[in-house]
């Protein structure tokens, strides 16, 4: 993996880890400052799209590590998102977090059954928010 | 083989009967079928399904544990594996508690024992879970054995017990509201707090909170009397009822004290809906014919807004140290935090 050309060196080369990327799709300008915020303090690169039309578009340009994800959107939904991102060159890769007000059996199933990683209900608060990006980040 | 796989069914219905106590879920069979297949790990669809709801802090009312049983039980798409073990989950639970089957000779007793058993918080330990069950089954063996017509009601028609057990899991699970004061009981509130946190959230309107004490109840209760404490409970729900808007919560949020959640209202007009209720109290006072004559009810209030992306929890803890403060400066007044 080094790729330092002297062997001899003790002291292993500084590698800048590239910084992970979250793309914040959500409706509610509210929403996406405050996860953009929390994802900001922990070094994420933050990019936003207010529907899932948009953030295809952007997955489509730069597949981000990880996809917050609103349930009701205008345009394009979270769920018809998460399908169509399954479904897109690379678009695996990335750990969806669902994160709605929708909280009933069905959402869940339908969310999880559709390819998303992990299900954060509304209200979120920081400490929730990477709980639930800890799980993600963990089990891959 | 045999005896391993009994063990291990065994285990997983402990684990389950902990569970459904320690979440405080009717131990209905439906019920115990769903945890004994989480805990059982047959369908990882399920298991994935709970623990967002677990790692969410969901509750698991009736309607979510009635979703939960017909999207992984009468589903046809579910496997075979599935239905076997929670048939076989279903024999160990009989096994279990089926020595409890005879207290169904009182309808009334046997419910009045159920319900505080369910309301028993047993914690994480089996150790207590199984004490209870000694309790409730001794309990059952005493009310029995009082009952001249034990051998009689024992042979009613299956119909009728089944309508019996019916009746009381509604009894338990219908729990929305106060049974005191008819409003919305704590674990509504808690629901609906979240619901409407969740909605400000998106919408970036306001919202705030009320939490509403009565002052010197103690003194009332030690005075005249708990019934008169449960008049004093009931006239002060009515009131706030009376002097919120409509699409305000009023919620009793436990003993003397009562919140209200107010969508789309800042903390201006949340101390304008909490001046309201104290005038209201004011101009409406209890009547009540006792010695010594009651003074006039009062409470303090205290009031807060939702900041969204805080804990819920520091909401609540704003709007009850300025309800404290609001004591502090000597009741019947509101401070805003």
């Amino acid at each position: 993996m080094s790729n330092s050309i002297d062997a001899g060196k003790s002291e292993a080369p500084a590698i800048e880890p590239k910084p992970m990327s979250c793309l914040i799709t959500d409706d509610s300008s509210l929403v996406r400052k405050i996860a953009g915020r929390v994802f900001r303090e922990i070094g994420f690169e933050v990019d936003e799209a207010e529907n899932g039309q948009v953030a295809l578009e952007k997955c489509q340009i730069h597949m981000p590590d990880v996809v917050l994800l609103d349930w009701n959107m205008p345009v394009m939904d979270g769920l018809e998102f998460l399908k169509a991102l399954r479904r897109t060159e690379g678009g695996r890769d990335p750990a969806v977090i669902f994160c709605t007000t929708e909280t009933d059996v069905d959402h869940v199933q339908r969310a999880l059954a559709s390819g998303a990683n992990e299900y954060l209900m509304k209200p979120f608060d920081k400490e929730t928010l990477l709980g639930k990006l800890d799980m993600v980040v963990t089990r891959r | 083989m045999q005896a391993e796989e009994a063990v291990k069914t065994r285990s997983i219905a402990d684990l389950a009967i902990a569970t459904l106590h320690r979440l405080g879920i009717p131990a209905t069979p439906a019920n115990y079928a769903i945890w004994y297949e989480y805990h059982a790990g047959m369908s990882p669809n399920l298991q994935r399904t709970i623990d967002v709801l677990i790692s969410n802090k969901a509750t698991f009312d009736e309607a979510t544990l009635q979703d939960l049983y017909s999207t992984f039980f009468s589903s046809a798409k579910e496997a075979q594996a599935v239905r076997e073990t929670s048939a076989r989950a279903l024999e160990t639970l009989q096994d279990i508690v089926g020595v409890v089957d005879f207290a169904r000779d009182d309808a009334h007793q046997f419910g009045a024992a159920l319900r505080g058993f369910a309301s028993k918080d047993v914690g994480e330990s089996l150790g207590n879970l199984k004490h209870l069950i000694e309790d409730l089954v001794s309990e059952s063996r005493r009310m029995a054995g009082r009952s001249e017509f034990v051998g009689l009601r024992m042979k009613e028609s299956a119909g009728k017990i089944e309508a019996l057990e019916r009746n009381l899991e509604d009894a338990i699970r219908d729990s929305s509201l106060d049974g005191l004061t008819g409003v919305a009981n704590r674990r509504t509130f808690d629901t609906v707090i979240r619901k409407t946190a969740g909605d400000a959230m998106n919408s970036g309107d306001d919202l705030a909170l009320l939490m509403i004490d009565i002052d010197h109840f103690k003194r009332v209760n030690d005075t005249w009397g708990h019934q008169t404490g449960d008049v004093v409970l009931r006239h002060l729900a009515k009131t706030l009822q009376q002097a919120v808007r409509g699409g305000d919560h009023v919620a009793r949020y436990g003993g003397e004290e009562f919140a209200v959640i107010l969508p789309r209202t800042d903390g201006h007009a949340a101390v304008n809906v909490a001046e309201n209720i104290r005038k209201a109290l004011a101009r409406n006072p209890i009547m009540l014919d006792v010695t010594p004559p009651m003074t006039p009810i009062t409470v303090s209030i205290g009031a807060a807004c939702y900041e969204p992306g805080d804990p819920l929890a520091e909401w609540v803890g704003r709007t009850d140290a300025a309800l404290y403060k609001a004591k502090g400066e000597g009741r019947n007044r509101v401070e805003l935090n």
